[in-house]
């Protein structure tokens, strides 16, 4: 079933039964999300049902919001815990933003993702979209950009999603870079929330959102979501390492997995002009397979920079529907972690001890010990998927040498980015 | 060198009633502490980790959301429900604030300037005791303020000092307070407001840093600081009676900001403080507490108010950490010794014989499992501190029996009759002054 978004301000829908899969609830609260109702296979809920579910669920993380929004100065006693009380979250933007998408063959899902980035609600000339083909084997991109004036299409001839996303970020006329797939549905206030953050937190240097999914059809779509998903909680989070007093990023930070996703992220365009662009080794076309998000969330970290997590900013991904290609993204998960590691260290020789330590404890606590776990209780996770992961995991460490060496190959064979 | 991760804390203060603006000049600091104040009542402290960089306002709303919502949610609906107020303080009952000093006149007059600031419709009279008299130091400091009073008390010692302050004190409410602390505007009358009700003898605030600039304030402030917490509470007679091992009198509060209901220390059960106790004294600290025993045994109430804060400048050397945490140690010992003896109460001997090995077991051994991050120097600190008690509270009483004990309390109306108009102040022992070595040296 679809993710179904209701936001409090308004009237409660009711809930249709699930006919397929899973049926969840994103509960929102001025627009910015509180909490994810799970409601499984439900036979339909009426509006007065779910609001006692909310109720009973949702309302700690609805008064602490509403707590928040009431701290200084306009604390009206009466006007405490009323919903529809003003929210000072929702100041206008001026930043001027880039949105990125990058996609290689799969025009078919490339119309949803695209009418939503057309729907977004922010000012039309502070907003840019392009549209990065990686390498494409026929013409069915640039024909269904073609339907959308306003939309930028851009060929980039390397494979590999590092090397399109160094591309749009060559092609950026804008301030901010924001990111994501051609599989994702962005919310409309997802530039806005992303925009509002870069200005509130001026030592920004990279903000991440939050990834719900956009259907839960499928046994392997609620897995993923089982698994761990790509959400990462309903509140904001700002991350910094003291790099002055010598604090090292791995033992806290190395599993930058915790930020975010590259489906969702988004980067001051001075950024990598600072730290660097995306490394096109890593991620999706490469051997490494993945990892290239994760390795700038770090770096980001490493040089002295703040990530912020904003949950405001969301967007629905659509999670692979069949469980061979769940388990095939899982073991890449598995490899992009190893191989980002790998990469970190090389990188950074002062942080080798910490990401040793980081490479073996995630690969007995994550790996290995839920393999022992779902051997002793079958029903938590399927085994073939942990055994993926940790295969996965395993081939990864050797994945970034590889890497390199395709990279070298296209850098031979189509030069430099100009 | 390397800045540390972990000091200097910036020390903020805010109004979540007032427009909520972003913190900016935290360049130096590696960690932020806001307190947080609801309506001018204090209501608790956020930690932020901002490595060096400004607050944003947004950042400051949410921690201070993730923290306290649930505190500023009570009393928002408090405001509503209407609590029923106590009964107010009449603005007729006077107060005294005896400050005791010993040659520290920059503490001294960032003291005198917050309390001339306080507003307040009662009589307020402030008293300078001079703890080393002989040096223009002091007198220097105090006559730019006409409205204190400033009396000298040549035996040395804290309780000496206070001891002396109080007996030359007229007001009803005597208020202690020390000379490296200054007060926030309103805080004279927060705490002398449970004084309404007629069961409270002693009221006792919140001790917040004024700063934490240096590695050894941090650490201070760290190892538990003055303060004694965020939420109000109050403890009487039958609290003291039902306490099965010793009465931890020392959660209570500490007279660095304490006020007392004179009567109490005319009353033989209570009187004033034990001079073999306090700073200046071999046992190092312990008065307070042991006062707050006698009131409590009395049968009186004890408010904590949190609310009435003071802003205290913890010490700055590094090594003072250690001799002031070997010194409450000290003094912790010898309180309950003085209790054991003065007061025969057997609850003294289960703390010193059980209660408080296990205390230093535990610590010891978390510490060795990596549990806690607690120096075990400072453990053994405590240890040393421990054993050298009862030798400091031997020392303590032969030098109180050769200095002689404080003047007694009279109340204000019955000064008159018991002097002659040219000795209104206790003689002070100058006698005994000159044949002693100051143990502050």
């Amino acid at each position: 079933m679809k993710l179904i978004c209701i936001d409090l301000e308004s009237p409660l829908p009711s809930i249709p039964p699930a006919t397929l899969g899973e049926q969840w609830v994103l509960v929102r609260l001025h627009r910015c999300p509180i909490g994810m109702l799970k409601l499984g296979r439900t036979p339909g809920l009426t509006a007065s049902e779910l609001g006692r579910r909310i109720a009973d669920e949702c309302a700690w993380p609805i008064a602490h919001h509403l707590a928040v929004d009431g701290l200084g100065g306009d604390t009206n006693v009466d006007e405490f815990m009323r919903l529809s009380r003003a929210c000072p979250r929702g100041a206008a933007p001026r930043a001027t933003v880039t949105v990125a998408v990058c996609t290689r063959n799969r025009a078919a899902g490339l119309a949803d993702c695209l009418d939503a980035l057309m729907a977004l609600d922010y000012p039309a000339p502070l907003v840019e979209r392009l549209v990065i083909d990686n390498a494409p084997s026929d013409e069915s991109t640039a024909n269904v950009v073609a339907r959308y004036p306003g939309v930028r299409y851009i060929r980039e001839p390397r494979p590999g999603l590092d090397w399109a996303r160094n591309r749009a970020i060559r092609e950026a006329r804008h301030d901010i870079v924001a990111f994501t797939d051609d599989d994702v549905i962005v919310d409309d206030q997802w530039v806005r929330a992303l925009a509002r953050t870069f200005e509130e937190e001026r030592d920004a240097l990279c903000v991440t959102g939050l990834v719900v999914p956009d259907a839960l059809d499928s046994r392997a779509q609620v897995l993923f979501e089982q698994y761990g998903g790509f959400g990462r909680g309903f509140r904001r989070a700002v991350y910094r390492v003291d790099v002055e007093a010598g604090e090292r990023t791995a033992p806290h930070h190395g599993g930058t997995g915790k930020f975010g996703t590259g489906a969702n992220m988004a980067f001051r365009r001075e950024t990598f002009s600072r730290i660097g662009l995306f490394d096109p080794a890593l991620d999706v076309g490469t051997p490494a397979n993945g990892g290239g998000d994760l390795e700038m969330f770090f770096r980001v970290l490493k040089e002295g920079g703040t990530l912020v997590y904003e949950p405001c900013a969301v967007v629905r991904h659509r999670h692979c529907h069949d469980y061979d290609a769940l388990k095939t993204k899982i073991r890449n998960n598995g490899i992009g972690f190893y191989a980002y590691l790998v990469r970190a260290a090389q990188a950074y020789p002062d942080e080798r001890g910490a990401i040793l330590r980081l490479g073996v404890w995630w690969m007995w606590w994550w790996n290995v010990r839920r393999l022992l776990r779902a051997l002793v209780r079958p029903a938590a996770f399927p085994r073939d998927l942990i055994l993926a992961e940790l295969r996965g995991s395993i081939a990864g460490l050797r994945r970034y040498a590889a890497a390199r060496r395709h990279a070298a190959r296209i850098l031979a064979a189509y030069g430099a980015q100009s | 060198m390397k800045p540390s991760r972990d000091w200097p804390i910036a020390v903020r203060m805010i109004e979540v009633q007032d427009a909520l603006r972003g913190i900016d000049d935290l360049t130096e600091y590696p960690r932020t502490r806001v307190f947080v104040l609801d309506a001018g009542a204090l209501i608790g402290s956020v930690d932020i980790h901002n490595c060096r960089r400004p607050i944003s306002a947004p950042r400051l709303r949410q921690a201070i959301g993730d923290w306290q919502a649930w505190r500023l949610m009570k009393r928002a609906l408090q405001r509503q429900i209407a609590v029923t107020a106590e009964p107010p303080l009449s603005p007729a009952v006077t107060v005294s604030i005896v400050v005791p000093t010993c040659n520290r006149p920059d503490d001294l007059r960032r003291c005198l300037m917050a309390l001339r600031a306080q507003r307040s419709a009662r009589a307020v009279e402030i008293v300078v005791v001079d703890n080393r008299p002989g040096t223009a130091i002091t007198p220097n400091v105090v006559r730019d303020f006409p409205e204190a009073r400033l009396i000298e008390e040549h035996r040395p010692g804290l309780s000496y000092a206070r001891n002396a302050g109080f007996v030359e004190a007229t007001g009803d409410i005597l208020i202690a307070i020390d000379d490296d602390v200054t007060v926030p505007a309103g805080w004279l009358e927060r705490l002398v407001a449970p004084f309404g009700r007629a069961d409270v003898m002693a009221v006792t605030g919140h001790v917040l840093p004024v700063e934490l600039e240096t590695e050894s304030q941090c650490r201070f402030e760290a190892y538990g600081g003055l303060g004694k917490g965020f939420a109000r509470f109050e403890v009487d007679g039958s609290w003291f009676r039902s306490r099965r091992t010793a009465v931890p009198t020392w959660h209570l509060g500490a007279t660095a900001n304490a006020a007392f209901r004179a009567a109490c220390f005319r009353d033989p059960a209570i009187g004033l403080l034990d001079e073999a106790l306090g700073a200046g004294m071999p046992t190092g600290c312990s008065e307070d507490t042991y006062l707050f025993y006698r009131i409590l045994k009395a049968g009186h109430t004890i408010v904590y108010e949190p609310t009435a804060w003071v802003w205290h400048r913890h010490r700055n050397d590094s090594s003072s950490l250690r001799n002031q945490i070997y010194a409450y140690s000290k003094g912790h010992v010898a309180y309950h010794l003085t209790t054991l003896m003065r007061d025969r109460d057997p609850r003294a001997l289960v703390r010193l014989g059980w209660s408080l090995p296990k205390v230093y077991l535990r610590r010891a051994v978390e510490r060795l499992r990596r549990r806690s991050d607690y120096p075990l120097d400072l453990i053994l600190t405590e240890i040393a501190g421990n054993l050298a008690g009862p030798w400091a509270l031997w020392q303590a009483r032969r030098r109180v029996r050769r200095f002689g004990p404080s003047a007694a309390y009279v109340l204000p109306s019955e000064r008159l009759l018991r002097d002659a108009p040219a000795a209104a102040r206790p003689a002070p022992a100058t006698n005994h002054a000159v044949s002693i070595q100051s143990p502050l040296a």
